[in-house]
């Protein structure tokens, strides 16, 4: 119960007992008011008519006269005279009949007229003595009137009062609210600055406490965004040209050697600068710099309306240009057209364009490759390219052994998004600090019929290549959503979202509608993955999809991570559980990286999650980078 | 020796033992005066000596004829309140009509007509006669042809009562008193007897006995 109740409960039963005590004290009083004047009625009448019997001389006639008169014509239930040896001389008595108030007041009320005794005398002698007892109908109905009156103006003061209670109550706490608030946030990992502080001085101490709190973590945070941003200037990029370096390369490539890449493959640039040491000895090193960087636009500029392409310095002398989805003809008219510009930059520098020229080796290659293959693959292409005349040679890709054909494979998966054939298969991601389950992956496989079964890697370049990648994830998270009854336990599962699936216009719209018919039905928590390159972009289109899930309760994974971004913000704004990268990635940051980065997600509470981690000895490499959640074939080789 | 002489002690104890129980028992039989030690010295402290000293006759009077009959209380009490001086309330106590209680009568040595009666119905039933045969009779004198009050004894409920006035010192039969036309009688204690409702009789009784209970002086 909320304090807020706690209080208002509190103070409405004191209200209400304040009130109910006051109420029946008024009537109480209201009561005893009624009986001492039914009382004072009565002794009014005995007394005046106790001497009015006198003057009756003892005439009995006379004097049961005058009672009769004073009986009828006013409220009295009895008057009885007797003499003095306490004989009944005359009486008149009235039943009440009280009809206009209800006998539940009656019975409660128990109203007793008091009687009123007056000596009687004639002349010198005593007559008697005179009683009277006023009809209590009178007061019963003034006493109910009395009791309605006070119980419609104390309801009033009730309800204006506890109104007024509330209103006050809401004003007083207002201030708790709003460091409730602030303190959910801080569990949120979220940095709010309470700029109002309470008047109240214990709740201002606390939103005190906790604004200084929240601008040291924000510090650190900002602190360690600083330092991973400046060590990735010096990590990624070439200080001479600015192009990306080799390192920068090699933790990118995953992401386009994979069996679900977007592309299927494409040409891989590899570019080396003869004469460079001649170059120097003529020009001097700081002219040649200037060449360099001549050399890095014309790259730039060739490469800059190819998607996804990546210009990397790989060392002193050579370059590499990673050509997604570009076709051996139009990289070859690339290469030409590179070469032809260094040959103008060269000439203009005045140096002998035979001593100083650029070479050109392309390979051609799959998303298939492994990153080794494709670098070893790339340097035969530029070997060879350094002594043939052109100086440009194409490596081609050896002919894929294909199972199936495009044809084949997309009638085959377009049956399996008709008839429904995927199922979920899951592998764990292992705490192995905490020596327990992080979290399931799902993964899906396709199985048509007995003898035609596809793993993830199998079918899914097929189905990009065929543009039925965003059907088959639009069919998974349906089943993920509505069929919950398949999975195994109520435990904790994670799934990939590609970026093409939610770049699609109508995904959206379906995930919504999914998750508000669904999301609350769920038997399993749900985190799911983004690559954190569409992530870290901030469009309008991800801060609706963030919106999205935290409505329905559902966290936010990062896959992909390489640490690229030019501001980590986007991280204090997504606040995910964890954070995925490639085991390698971890294991070649500097410590300075690594601590910086570790400085942001440890003040958001991120977890670091290495993946593709395959031996005991790369994790035994990650345990001592403190990086000790991992998912890859070494789980299996993990007791928990 | 020692024989006699614890012989001697036992009977001196004994001696001591029998004149302590009488003269306990004499306390005890004592009858209670009409006004106690501490308000007489409260009544001395307020009117002074003289005062103290009506009281002492009044008791005296009270003591003569404490075992004498009603008629020879009734002369004894009637003598002495009618050698008080009558004062009008106006005068003595500030107020129009005022019922002071006994003390404050004899103290002040001054009173009207209630206040003699009043005084005089309270010593007559400390004396132990019986109040149902007192009371408190509102009459018209027409000798001064102004209301009036008198007390009046009944020694039975039917016989005709005897006058105490402060007008005509001597107690005379009703029916020789044509000076005085009855009006109404009245005994507050009669009237509390027979209701039960013991707080509220008479307006000027209630005041007065809630007066002798918080004895006024």
């Amino acid at each position: 119960m909320t304090l807020f109740k706690q209080i208002a409960l509190m103070l409405s039963i004191f209200l209400l007992i304040i009130l109910a005590t006051v109420l029946i004290l008024n009537f109480q009083s209201a009561n005893k008011g009624v009986q001492d004047r039914l009382y004072d009625d009565a002794k009014n009448t005995a007394t005046s008519l106790s001497l009015s019997l006198g003057s009756a001389n003892g005439d009995l006639s006379m004097m049961s006269t005058m009672i009769n008169a004073n009986f009828d014509s006013g409220n009295y239930s009895l008057i009885s005279l007797v003499d003095v040896e306490n004989n009944s001389l005359y009486d008149r008595k009235t039943e009440s009949d009280i009809k206009t108030v209800p006998k539940w007041f009656i019975s409660l009320i128990e109203l007793q007229a008091p009687i009123a005794h007056a000596n009687v005398s004639a002349g010198w002698s005593q007559v008697g003595i005179l009683s009277v007892q006023s009809d209590s109908t009178y007061a019963y109905k003034q006493l109910y009137s009395i009791l309605i009156d006070l119980l419609i103006y104390f309801t009033i003061i009730a309800l204006v009062s506890l109104v007024t209670l509330n209103l006050l109550l809401h004003a007083v706490l207002r201030p708790l609210k709003e460091v409730q608030k602030q303190a959910g946030a801080i569990t949120k990992n979220e940095f709010i600055i309470q700029s109002n502080i309470p008047y109240t001085k214990e709740l201002a101490d606390v939103v005190l406490g906790m604004n200084n709190m929240v601008s040291k973590v924000k510090a650190m945070f900002d602190k360690g965004n600083e330092e991973l941003k400046a060590h990735k200037e010096l990590e990624y990029v070439d200080q001479d040209t600015q192009l990306r370096n080799r390192k920068y390369l090699i933790d990118r490539l995953p992401a386009y050697l994979k069996a679900d890449a977007s592309y299927e493959g494409g040409v891989n640039m590899l570019i080396s600068l003869s004469g460079i040491i001649e170059a120097n000895e003529k020009l001097g090193r700081q002219n040649v710099n200037k060449i360099f960087i001549k050399i890095a636009d014309i790259f730039r500029n060739g490469t800059k309306n190819i998607k996804d392409s990546i210009v990397a310095r790989i060392n002193g002398t050579e370059f590499s240009l990673l050509l997604p989805n570009y076709s051996n003809e139009e990289a070859i008219e690339l290469a030409k057209n590179i070469q032809q510009s260094c040959k103008d930059v060269i000439e203009a520098a005045e140096l002998d364009p035979n001593e100083t020229f650029a070479s050109v080796g392309l390979y051609n290659y799959r998303h298939s490759d492994s990153i080794t293959k494709l670098l070893s693959k790339s340097d035969n292409a530029l070997a060879q390219a350094k002594f043939n005349h052109e100086n440009i040679h194409l490596e081609k890709a050896e002919d894929a052994i294909e199972v199936m054909g495009k044809e084949a494979w997309k009638l085959l998966i377009n049956k399996a998004i008709e008839k429904e054939r995927f199922s979920f298969v899951s592998w764990s991601v292992i705490d192995t600090k905490a020596k327990k389950l992080s979290h399931n992956v799902l993964s899906i496989n396709l199985t048509l019929d007995k003898n035609s079964s596809y793993g993830y890697a199998q079918f899914m370049a097929p189905a990009i290549q065929s543009g039925l990648s965003c059907n088959i994830y639009k069919k998974i998270v349906d089943m993920l959503f509505k069929n919950s009854s398949m999975m195994l336990s109520a435990s904790t599962y994670s799934l990939r979202l590609p970026h093409e699936y939610l770049e699609d216009k109508d995904t959206y719209g379906n995930l919504s509608e999914l998750l508000r018919a669904n999301a609350a039905l769920l038997t399993f928590k749900v985190i799911i993955e983004l690559p954190d390159r569409l992530v870290r972009q901030d469009s309008k289109l991800i801060r609706e999809y963030i919106e999205l899930f935290r409505k329905y309760g559902i966290s936010i994974g990062i896959f992909e991570f390489i640490g690229e971004s030019k501001d980590y913000g986007y991280l204090q704004e997504l606040r995910p559980v964890y954070i995925k990268g490639e085991s390698s990635y971890f294991l070649t940051q500097s410590d300075q990286s690594l601590s910086a980065l570790r400085l942001i997600t440890d003040t958001l509470g991120i977890s670091l999650i290495a993946v593709g981690v395959s031996d005991t000895l790369t994790l035994e490499k990650l345990k001592a980078r403190d990086i000790h959640i991992v998912q890859g074939k070494v789980t299996e080789m993990v007791d928990i | 020796m020692s024989e006699i002489f614890r012989y001697n002690l036992r009977m001196f104890k004994l001696k001591i033992v029998v004149l302590l129980s009488l003269l306990f028992s004499s306390i005890l039989l004592t009858d209670e005066p009409y006004v106690d030690k501490d308000l007489l010295n409260e009544i001395a402290d307020k009117y002074g000596v003289f005062a103290k000293k009506r009281f002492f006759y009044l008791q005296e009077t009270l003591d003569s004829v404490k075992d004498k009959s009603d008629l020879e209380k009734l002369e004894a009490v009637n003598n002495f309140y009618n050698e008080v001086r009558y004062g009008s309330d106006i005068k003595i106590y500030g107020k129009s009509d005022y019922w002071a209680t006994p003390w404050e009568f004899l103290g002040n040595d001054r009173g009207d007509c209630e206040d003699y009666v009043i005084s005089k119905y309270f010593a007559l039933k400390h004396l132990g006669v019986d109040y149902k045969k007192l009371f408190f009779t509102y009459v018209r004198s027409t000798n001064f042809k102004e209301p009036h009050m008198v007390l009046t004894y009944f020694e039975t409920p039917k016989s005709e009562p005897l006058i105490l006035d402060n007008n005509n010192r001597k107690i005379f039969p009703a029916s020789q008193r044509k000076d005085l036309t009855p009006i109404y009688n009245f005994n507050g204690d009669v009237l509390d007897k027979v209701g039960k409702n013991n707080e509220k009789s008479h307006k000027k009784w209630d005041e007065l006995k809630l007066n002798m209970q918080r004895k006024k002086i």
